[in-house]
């Protein structure tokens, strides 16, 4: 079956389909004046991005998403392509690759997943955008630069506004249905060579649906514009029906996962939460303590939650957390500060100003400082009044 | 073409100001800085000396249950002035456009008898260029009240400082006007 695999997905890289050019990417000599323009502009907009604040650093993130990528990567191409992943602060789910193999993965989309399979599956798709150089056929007028492709950059968020090259915008905006089949089907095949599940290709839309009905939006950027979603699930359920029926496991160890990525799904969860995006924050913050683990932050993210979106109705739902969060790391000043504003609003002066003094004793240079001694000041004119 | 318009408008509707102004369709009043032309709108009022790319003062009234344009976050009307800085500064974060934005000071503030905040930020836009921004903002009853400074980093002065200290120090809601 490997054996069939195996040859399965050398076809597809060497072969292609009739649209696709089937020479190795970026092998200099093979370069046309096109490809030049088109990295040029990536390298561009690669600069402007990693310049921007937006980047999520992480080395030992990046440096797991870059195993994830070199065991995906067919050893044929190895040496042409050298493919980086870098992570971008927003809870929004969505991922996408600039033509010279710089992928960009929102935190959003990684928060959501379940398992590495799941990482392989987003990975192997925007891989496969690259290997089968589907940036440079739509710079070719296939996808971009006809009307209704520019038509459509209006309509998928303003960050697309942020990039230029229309070239590298198809790599944002989506390609044509034909080239995002191909990268779903060469993607699966990609994931089976390596060891990975690709079923879980159909959990990864599941978590974009998911997504695209909670945020009532048409279509999450990594569908792409064509063909819709329901249409791309029935491809994939298709083709492994057809060619993955003896595949393994993979990766799907989901705990060991969670554990491993529980910095980015909280950091995301704040995200989420400035986004007043409470539902995706509160996921988050639940799928960390799912894992068996208490964590102080996740307790402090689910007070916020309830602080900021229920309004005095939930504050006692607020203070239950912060609370767990206080018993879990006594030495923790978020939660202090938060209960002390609760009580503030409460009129329990004498309760407040205990929690903004254990706050202040636990870090004197918090962000909120001088809201904080503005609040002291009261409380205690308070406390004496009353 | 966002731009050209949006300049065209500038020109064509700004004059020369002086004196005390008010919010069109708005219940505030402020002192116009000397020799800075005016842009009054619905959604708020606007003055520059050079050009609102440069530099503008602009003061702005907003429903408190107005939905933002990047958080799903809304003001509450109990909300204290850091809870409402916060709902602010989470807004400009979620903007996709606003880049490498740094909050460089967020206190308590007072502009004119009303508690509320002062947040000072900096930002670059998509061409880099970068942008630095005083923002006074309060709650009061149905509305959400702010006086911004913002200019670029090569226009940004203490001389701009002064007179928009001046605009903050005149500000008045205007209790008779029902809006």
């Amino acid at each position: 079956m490997k054996t069939f695999i195996l040859t399965l997905l050398l076809c597809f890289l060497s072969v292609g389909c009739a649209t696709t050019r089937a020479l190795p990417v970026y092998e200099e000599s093979g370069l046309t004046v096109e490809e030049k323009k088109l990295l040029a502009s990536a390298a561009e907009e690669q600069a402007f991005l990693e310049s921007s604040g937006i980047i999520y650093e992480d080395e030992k993130l990046e440096e797991y998403l870059h195993q994830i990528v070199s065991r995906l990567q067919p050893s044929s191409v190895r040496d042409e392509i050298h493919f980086r992943v870098k992570v971008i602060k927003d809870p929004h789910l969505n991922a996408f690759v600039l033509p010279n193999g710089t992928i960009y993965m929102h935190t959003g989309i990684l928060a959501r997943l379940n398992n590495e399979d799941q990482i392989a599956a987003l990975l192997s798709h925007e891989m496969t955008h690259v290997l089968k150089r589907h940036a440079l056929m739509s710079s070719w007028g296939r996808d971009a630069g006809s009307p209704a492709f520019l038509g459509h950059l209006g309509k998928i968020g303003d960050f697309l506004a942020l990039l230029g090259s229309i070239g590298t915008m198809a790599s944002l905006s989506g390609y044509s249905q034909e080239l995002e089949t191909e990268a779903d089907l060469v993607g699966m095949a990609m994931m089976s060579a390596a060891g990975y599940d690709p079923k879980e290709v159909l959990r990864l839309f599941e978590h974009l649906t998911r997504e695209k009905e909670e945020q009532n939006i048409k279509e999450p950027f990594f569908f792409g514009t064509h063909p819709r979603v329901e249409r791309r699930i029935e491809n994939c359920r298709q083709f492994l029906g057809t060619s993955f029926e003896e595949t393994g496991p993979g990766q799907n160890i989901e705990r060991l996962f969670l554990e491993r990525m529980k910095e980015v799904i909280l950091d995301n969860a704040s995200l989420d939460l400035r986004a007043g995006r409470y539902d995706s924050a509160r996921r988050g913050a639940e799928k960390v303590l799912k894992t068996g683990q208490d964590d102080a932050r996740a307790y402090f993210l689910l007070g916020e939650i309830f602080r900021q979106r229920g309004g005095s109705a939930d504050y006692g739902k607020a203070k239950a957390f912060y609370e767990k969060a206080i018993s879990i790391d006594p030495k923790y000043p978020d939660p202090h500060e938060a209960i002390g504003l609760i009580y503030y609003k409460e009129g329990e002066w004498v309760l407040a100003r205990q929690f903004f003094e254990s706050c202040l004793a636990l870090s004197p240079h918090p962000p909120g400082k001088a809201y904080i001694e503005g609040y002291l000041k009261k409380c205690v004119r308070r406390g004496i009044d009353s | 073409m966002k731009k050209i318009l949006w300049i065209s408008l500038l020109f064509i509707t700004a004059c020369a100001t002086g004196g005390s102004h008010e919010g069109a369709s708005q219940n505030y009043l402020v002192e116009s800085p000397e020799k800075w032309v005016k842009l009054n709108s619905n959604k708020y009022l606007i003055f520059t000396r050079e050009s609102a790319f440069e530099q503008y003062i602009l003061i702005q009234q907003r429903p408190v249950d107005k939905p933002f344009k990047h958080t799903k976050r809304t003001f509450d009307k109990g909300m204290l002035p850091q809870e409402a800085a916060e709902v602010i500064i989470d807004e400009i974060i979620s903007d996709r456009t606003i880049l490498n934005f740094r909050v460089i000071e967020n206190a308590p503030a007072v502009v004119n008898q009303y508690d509320g905040f002062k947040v000072v930020f900096t930002y670059k836009n998509k061409e880099g260029l970068e942008f630095k921004t005083i923002y006074y903002g309060f709650l009061q009853g149905d509305w959400f009240y702010n006086l911004r400074y913002n200019a670029a980093e090569n226009h940004y002065s203490e001389k701009d400082i002064r007179t928009f200290e001046r605009v903050l120090k005149s500000f008045q809601i205007d209790a008779s006007q029902s809006v």
